[in-house]
């Protein structure tokens, strides 16, 4: 086990409506067995003992699924592994002496609450404009009473991976939710429970993606190299494909 | 028809219609390069394909009106989604930095696609010149009189005019790097038995244009043009030079 003295240059911003700016930490003796988020609690110890505010930032189960730690660290979304979210990354990955700038998601559809805090519902919006199955399901049924073939489950499994932590939008050059979306469009659509729906789901969850600002799809593949659950960007195609159909067939 | 013009008018709506009328406009240059190519045959079968071409005197307006809806709508189509797209990132990251693989075939040319509204920009301005030169003669007017070949001939050796159209295919190449393969994400076509082969395809299509068109100003530049009487040099003086023979 070794150790890192680092120097942090963190985001700092006391509310929504406060300016910002970006204040410098030296931090010192960081374990490299630490994740980054254990980095982030000494460093706030470190605060509280200098008697400062310590940095605001999101996590919870601290596992990798649950979709809420988030953070730009030194440009890349969720640090510099792929297919891993902030509280799985490891300052390992660090080296002595480095400097690690560390920012909220930008995205104007992701006001700033505090610090490194930003405000994710735009999501949970998108998601309660059509992205659920509004039949009671009862309890479990046999299994394969209803015949699901094993790829359309695979694929609905690779989207339904989707934690909804807003790394494809922080990523995204356009600050878009087109995978986020993808995904949860992909999952039902692909799903005999989510037929019924299809239509209706994905004309308003894009409506509603569009109305919360975030920006269209250039297909640079940020989002998805951004990605920790690995949603691939076949997802997008799949979304695309969906809306025309909608927008084609719906009665309205 | 409401619901087809909101839908049209969604950001997913915008990007198809951005990939249709760029797909369409890339069936306009290999028709464009095609024509251009005579210019390698000769200034008799440039001039019979250019005389061909303007005296079809129905059909050609429609075609030009068509080409130039289609290039309004790509081209307002592409501000208004820049526009978006500025806005929904209010405040800039101090740092960013790519998570994409370059080298892995998910990841294939992506750094074309960072830069289309500028590249889209720079070859709008080459497009606006070009046809200064040859549609509307206002750059560089030349003699009424003279054949297409030489007023081509005459334009193309022009030293400036030569690097500015190289500039402005090398840029057009640069993208359709991006532009030919996302047109069918856009379009809803991913699939794993086809992409490949579209984004392969996309590469060879934009290095062929690029290459194609550039080549035009590289004759200019090589002197091909010069004499401007309206006929290339004799067959003889194209030809490569005997090859050396090995030092020693």
């Amino acid at each position: 086990m070794s150790e890192l003295n680092l120097t942090l240059k963190v985001w700092r911003q006391a509310a929504h409506d406060a300016e910002g700016e970006f204040k410098t930490y030296r931090l010192n003796g960081v374990s490299t067995e630490m994740s980054f988020l254990e980095m982030l609690d000494v460093l706030n110890e470190q605060l509280i003992a200098e008697n400062e505010e310590p940095v605001a930032f999101d996590h919870d189960c601290r596992e990798g699924i649950c979709g809420m730690c988030s953070l730009m660290i030194n440009g890349q979304a969720h640090g510099p592994d792929n297919e891993t979210t902030t509280c799985q990354l490891h300052m390992r990955r660090f080296r002595d002496g480095d400097t690690i700038v560390i920012e909220p998601w930008r995205a104007r559809a992701f006001p700033v609450v505090r610090d490194l805090v930003v405000d994710r519902s735009a999501l949970d919006r998108v998601i309660a404009a059509g992205g659920y199955v509004s039949v009671n399901c009862g309890s479990a049924q046999d299994a394969n009473a209803l015949p699901v073939p094993k790829q359309d489950a695979d694929k609905a499994m690779d989207a339904a991976a989707c934690i909804g932590c807003g790394a494809c939008v922080a990523a995204c050059k356009n600050a878009s939710a087109m995978l986020f979306v993808g995904a949860k469009v992909s999952q039902m659509a692909l799903l005999p429970q989510g037929k019924p729906e299809r239509t209706a789901r994905v004309l308003n969850m894009v409506a509603r993606m569009d109305a919360e600002g975030f920006g269209a799809c250039t297909n640079t593949a940020e989002c998805e190299a951004a990605c920790p659950a690995a949603i691939s960007l076949s997802n997008i195609a799949r979304l695309n494909r969906e809306y025309f159909k909608a927008v084609l067939t719906s009665p309205r | 028809m409401t619901s087809l013009i909101r839908a049209l008018s969604s950001t997913i709506g915008k990007k198809l219609l951005m990939g249709i009328t760029g797909l369409a406009l890339c069936g306009f240059l290999v028709v464009h390069l095609s024509g251009n190519l005579l210019l390698y045959v000769g200034a008799e079968q440039y001039d019979a394909y250019a005389h061909a071409l303007h005296s079809q005197t129905i059909l050609l307006p429609i075609a030009e009106t068509g080409l130039f809806l289609l290039l309004i709508l790509h081209i307002a189509l592409g501000v208004i989604t820049a526009r978006e797209n500025w806005a929904a990132r209010d405040v800039r990251y101090e740092k960013k930095k790519s998570k994409v693989v370059e080298t892995t075939s998910k990841g294939a040319p992506n750094v074309a696609s960072k830069w289309m509204f500028l590249t889209g920009i720079i070859v709008l301005m080459f497009l606006l010149v070009h046809l200064g030169h040859f549609k509307l003669g206002v750059i560089s007017p030349g003699d009424p009189d003279a054949t297409e070949f030489a007023n081509a001939a005459r334009i193309l050796s022009q030293g400036f005019t030569q690097l500015v159209y190289l500039a402005g295919t090398l840029v057009l190449g640069f993208h359709l790097l991006h532009g030919f393969q996302s047109a069918f994400q856009s379009l809803g076509i991913n699939h794993p038995k086809y992409t490949k082969g579209i984004k392969i395809f996309g590469f060879i299509f934009a290095v062929t244009i690029a290459l194609g068109f550039a080549s035009f100003p590289v004759l200019g530049l090589m002197g091909y043009f010069s004499g401007n009487t309206g006929s290339p040099p004799a067959a003889e003086s194209v030809e490569a030079p005997p090859a050396e023979t090995p030092p020693g």
